[in-house]
């Protein structure tokens, strides 16, 4: 069985390297380019609207959007967010660390990073009065935010919701992946990020490629750096995420482990992947993927559903890679962050915000950090 | 919104009530199982209403048992989405729908949707079909070039 799963890991780590355009070599050389094909396709019809290097996507929300600027993670950016995020008070799985009751970093210096499945994020919900506002606020709060649930077949919704977003100043950008779905309902992934405090890789953009149709909508992973001061000693990571199949779900997060795999080998100089999303499965319900070695999620011993009965949504990453995780963790919770009744937070997502804080420096390898004072304990 | 007037608005409301009682039920988790047919039948609607209907489909569990004669029906549907959710719902019925089999065979050997014969092949294996003409019919989608059909085919075979 093991040596199964090997040939399997293997051959998803060769298509995707394959296809996506950057060759093995690809992820050995971080300047070649890996672009998911699907991606690649969405940049080939609007060529004329690219320049030079930069991601049509990206590109797409300029005009609404300053350029990203190459100043320093600035604390200042994280102002205005929240302070009375809730965070679960149990819950502790594998080494997953006890949560807090803070919120927010708000100057801290960390990273905030969440997933948010919006339900049917289309232009009926962004049309309702207050909804952009809303989601614009709650997008605020965190310095990323992996969303799952884009169904429209227009393409304003996100460059609407992101001009909302920055309407009080802040600099959010994003990225979004292509329409995904077995039957003609289709769904997008999507990126909102803060440009202040963490830039994304237009080079490492696309959908993982899944050959054997094991996932009904394949991950849209994207690699992001935070922004300090120091670009090369700063915090970088993949991003995979993802939205399973409710009525496949033991299948797909054991497909999900052998995602996990390639993106960990994607590139020899990145050792952090987080896959997030709605997983449909609680922190006991993650199959293989659970499995691997040293795998950690944040989410455990909460309801992660706007109607409290359900977990499912996870922040899940290789524990001893990612050290860079403070432990800080939490699930934000609509109703009593915004004063919402039960009804009204059913209208913004039948899904809250799970949401996980990070370094912004980048972690020594395990091996290194033997006898050195670190934040990385 | 009580069960009654949500179904009302469901089927016979205006486009917006439509929409409206969709959204509602997509809210409502698997305490929408009530919908289940209706829903089925709005995945044809206009996209502001079917979209909600899926949502409301993804999340409702099992359909009551009353619902599977007439998603067995549905499931006949020429529209897509709506052969597709009906076909998925007989699934989640397992068992309880294994009476309407002959309706997935059909499905699984002659629809022009892939994924709609996708789930039909899944469904079969849900609900256990032990007719000759269900083994049949998954013995020849496990050979299908289609990877993911054949795979979902074969597992179906074990089930049954």
């Amino acid at each position: 069985m093991a040596r199964r799963k090997s040939k399997f890991s293997l051959l998803m780590w060769l298509l995707f390297s394959g296809i996506t355009g950057s060759g093995i070599t690809g992820y050995l050389k971080p300047n070649i380019p890996i672009i998911g094909p699907m991606i690649a396709n969405f940049t080939d019809k609007s060529q004329g609207l690219v320049t030079g290097s930069q991601n049509l996507l990206t590109e797409s929300a300029s005009g609404l959007l300053n350029n990203q600027a190459s100043g320093s993670y600035g604390g200042s950016a994280v102002a205005g967010r929240l302070t009375s995020a809730r965070q679960p008070s149990r819950g502790q799985q594998q080494g997953a660390v006890q949560p807090t009751t803070a919120a927010g970093s708000h100057g801290n210096g960390n990273l905030l990073i969440a997933s948010f499945n919006i339900q049917v994020l289309g232009q009926s919900k962004i049309s309702k009065p207050g909804m952009k506002e809303l989601l614009a606020h709650v997008i605020r709060q965190f310095d990323l935010v992996a969303i799952q649930e884009v169904r429209a077949k227009a393409d304003n919704v996100i460059p609407d919701l992101v001009t909302t977003v920055n309407s009080n100043g802040s600099r959010y950008n994003f990225v979004i992946g292509p329409r995904l779905g077995r039957s003609n309902s289709k769904e997008q992934y999507t990126y909102v990020f803060n440009t202040n405090t963490v830039e994304h890789d237009p080079s490492s953009v696309g959908t993982v490629n899944d050959p054997k149709d094991l996932l009904h909508r394949e991950p849209f992973v994207t690699r992001f750096r935070a922004r300090t001061q120091s670009p090369a000693q700063a915090f970088t990571f993949w991003m995979v995420n993802i939205h399973t199949d409710p009525d496949e779900v033991p299948e797909e997060v054991d497909a999900l482990a052998d995602v996990f795999e390639v993106m960990q080998k994607a590139r020899a100089d990145e050792d952090d992947v987080i896959l997030l999303g709605d997983l449909n499965a609680s922190e006991k319900q993650l199959g293989r993927l659970g499995r691997l070695p040293g795998m950690q999620w944040t989410v455990s011993g909460v309801t992660t559903n706007t109607r409290k009965n359900k977990a499912y949504d996870n922040i899940l990453f290789q524990g001893q890679a990612t050290r860079e995780y403070t432990g800080r963790w939490g699930v934000y919770d609509l109703e009593r962050n915004l004063g919402l009744s039960r009804e009204q937070a059913l209208q913004v997502s039948d899904h809250l915000p799970v949401w996980a804080e990070f370094r912004v420096w980048e972690a020594p390898p395990p091996t290194s950090s033997v006898g050195r004072p670190s934040l990385y304990n | 919104m009580n069960s009654a007037m949500t179904l009302q608005q469901l089927v016979h409301g205006s486009p917006s009530e439509r929409a409206t009682a969709a959204e509602y039920l997509a809210h409502q988790g698997t305490d929408a199982a009530y919908a289940a047919s209706q829903l089925t039948a709005a995945c044809s609607d206009t996209e502001s209403v079917s979209d909600w209907a899926i949502a409301a489909l993804e999340q409702l569990g099992p359909p009551p048992s009353s619902a599977i004669d007439l998603l067995a029906s549905l499931a006949q549907s020429e529209k897509t989405l709506t052969a597709y959710w009906a076909v998925t719902l007989l699934g989640r019925a397992g068992p309880d729908a294994a009476f309407h089999q002959q309706v997935l065979v059909t499905l699984l050997l002659n629809s022009k949707d892939l994924a709609v014969q996708e789930k039909a092949a899944w469904s079969l294996g849900r609900m256990h079909a032990d007719s000759s003409e269900a083994t049949r019919a998954l013995q020849q989608a496990a050979q299908s070039p289609e990877t993911r059909l054949s795979r979902v085919a074969a597992k179906a075979l074990q089930q049954t």
